[in-house]
């Protein structure tokens, strides 16, 4: 284990961890807080309204009106919510696309790569710090629901706190390992981000149509937010461990691939 | 027996599409030398030190540096290698401090006193962070990360740009020291005048390809001078100069020649000519470098 490889990324990236995990920390506290209360006070009516109800079906991917009395529901839209979504995607494509894509942005990666560092072992060292990293801002969206519950939100036992950390991290993992490897064939991160951005919405689209559309539902099974399902964590409390196996692996591909282009690319200087 | 070599570049070749980095370049650096590499811009001498940094895997040939594969073996030659990029860029949140602690980390040594000899030599500030910092003195913080370690070879693509005059004479003696103690160093410039200062060897690359290598000493014997004769008041002037110079002009009873031949030929048949006064100037290696410059402008 390189020391000075886990420091460098360390500092660079510890103020965006911080960031989105105090965002997800606080938005998470506010949703555990807000949702119980307005299902108390709308949920009657709004779920009769069919507009509400496609909206509750794309998000959590049931049917809104016969899911409405058996609770859980409005508090795992806060699972679900595009913000949270948004945040926790947010945080693994600018991580992930660091390595190499924003170091030959930046013209660092040669000082780096001057020194007797590995490709493998710069990639994997990245890596270790991008999963604490990941770990860390799921960790806080947990931390944030568990403040809104003591602060009079809706009680999730915390075993299925937990399995809701673990499920959000393990779709940051895959979103952070298409990254990496769009990163490793990119010269510009401009352009890892962009085309991670656009794979991340055509997922969101497809699974969202997938809810109305039987084409779109079809291939809703290759998008890994069919396997990232919160609602049945807060009913169920079951774990889902063949979603979680599922997202691991599709990471540990992305991951692989991107590092054995990595290895074998070219660094120009851009 | 010479010393033995280093750095070893044997028919590398290196494209980026249609268009040619570099083409069959092949070299020794021998242990203990100061090795100039040169070349006007986008010769390929930024490719040729890129493949030796493993940054970029050659197309054909091959590329050694203590007996290593650049490509394969990169992170293992690296441990002895200092380099400076030639379009340096550096952690723009480091301070010149933290970046000797960061680098030694990563290299598993402490640097810090050598760096900080290095940073006072050079007269750098290392409690400044990057982004504050000019460019005179981000180079200066480069150089002292490249060579902190000791390097048994010193990769260095443009050292001297952005530095101030007095600082490229102290970094120019800074690795003389270094070369007359054993180490080796790689020296890329456009510029012959700062080559010929500090190095003994000299490679030198027009297009892609590797034009001259050779000690600077031979090069400087094949390079022509420029002989200055004054002629006597009234002593009748030969109708032609002898073949061995070249009569570049004729201002009244002045010649200005350019000697194609040995000294010696010169000296002999100046002692049979009514010459007021000679002048032979030093080699003129500038104009033979021009020439490569000239081919290369004029091929494009």
């Amino acid at each position: 284990m390189n020391r000075g490889l886990l420091l460098r990324s360390l500092r660079e990236t510890l103020p965006a961890t911080l960031l989105f995990g105090g965002a997800l920390f606080a938005v998470e506290a506010v949703f555990a807080i807000a949702l119980p209360a307005f299902e108390r006070s709308f949920a009657g009516p709004l779920l009769q309204l069919p507009f509400f109800q496609g909206v509750i079906q794309a998000l959590l991917g049931v049917d809104a009106a016969e899911s409405a009395g058996f609770g859980g529901l409005f508090t795992s839209i806060a699972w679900v919510h595009p913000v949270v979504l948004a945040l926790v995607w947010a945080h693994a494509i600018g991580f992930c696309t660091r390595i190499p894509a924003g170091e030959v942005d930046r013209g660092t990666i040669d000082i780096l790569l001057g020194l007797p560092v590995g490709r493998w072992q710069l990639y994997f060292h990245e890596s270790l710090v991008w999963i604490a990293s990941a770990l860390a801002v799921s960790g806080c969206a947990g931390a944030g629901s568990l403040i809104g519950m003591l602060g009079g939100g809706a009680r999730i036992p915390l075993a299925r706190l937990a399995l809701l950390v673990a499920n959000l991290f393990c779709l940051s993992l895959v979103v952070g390992g298409f990254a990496w490897m769009s990163s490793t064939l990119a010269d510009r991160r401009g352009h890892a981000i962009g085309s991670t951005f656009a794979a991340v919405l055509s997922v969101f689209l497809v699974n969202y149509l997938g809810q109305f559309w039987t084409v779109a539902a079809r291939v809703s099974f290759l998008t890994p937010l069919h396997y990232y399902g919160p609602l049945r964590i807060i009913r169920e409390g079951t774990v889902p461990a063949a979603d979680i196996l599922i997202l691991l692996a599709a990471s540990a591909v992305f991951w692989l691939a991107g590092g054995i282009i990595f290895s074998r690319r070219d660094l120009v200087a851009v | 027996m010479g010393n033995p070599t280093l750095v070893s570049v044997r028919s590398l070749t290196r494209r980026y599409g249609g268009r040619a980095g570099i083409e069959a370049v092949g070299f020794d650096v021998p242990e203990g030398s100061l090795f100039g590499f040169l070349g006007p811009n986008g010769s390929g001498k930024t490719t040729t030190i890129r493949v030796l940094m493993g940054l970029l895997r050659p197309d054909a040939g091959a590329a050694s540096i203590f007996g290593r594969d650049c490509w394969r073996d990169s992170s293992r030659i690296k441990a002895d290698v200092g380099y400076l990029p030639g379009d340096l860029r550096l952690y723009p949140w480091m301070t010149g401090e933290e970046g000797l602690r960061l680098f030694g980390r990563v290299r598993g040594r402490d640097i810090r006193a050598v760096g900080r000899e290095l940073a006072d030599l050079l007269g750098l500030d290392l409690m400044v962070r990057v982004r504050r910092m000019s460019r005179g003195m981000r180079q200066k913080l480069g150089l002292v990360l490249a060579m902190a370690h000791r390097p048994r070879l010193l990769v260095l693509d443009e050292p001297t740009s952005a530095l101030d005059p007095l600082v490229q004479e102290d970094v120019r003696r800074y690795l003389l020291s270094q070369a007359h103690s054993g180490q080796t160093i790689f020296f890329s410039s456009h510029s012959l005048a700062e080559v010929e200062r500090v190095c003994d060897r000299v490679a030198i690359l027009r297009e892609g390809r590797l034009v001259e290598h050779e000690t600077l000493e031979a090069l400087r014997a094949r390079s022509r001078r420029v002989v200055e004769i004054l002629w006597k008041d009234l002593a009748p002037i030969p109708a032609e100069p002898p073949v061995f110079l070249r009569l570049l002009e004729r201002p009244q009873r002045r010649w200005v020649c350019e000697l194609g031949g040995a000294v010696s030929d010169l000296l002999r048949w100046s002692a049979g000519q009514p010459i007021e006064d000679l002048l032979v100037g030093p080699p003129d290696l500038e104009s033979l470098f021009r020439g490569y410059y000239r081919r290369q402008e004029s091929g494009r």
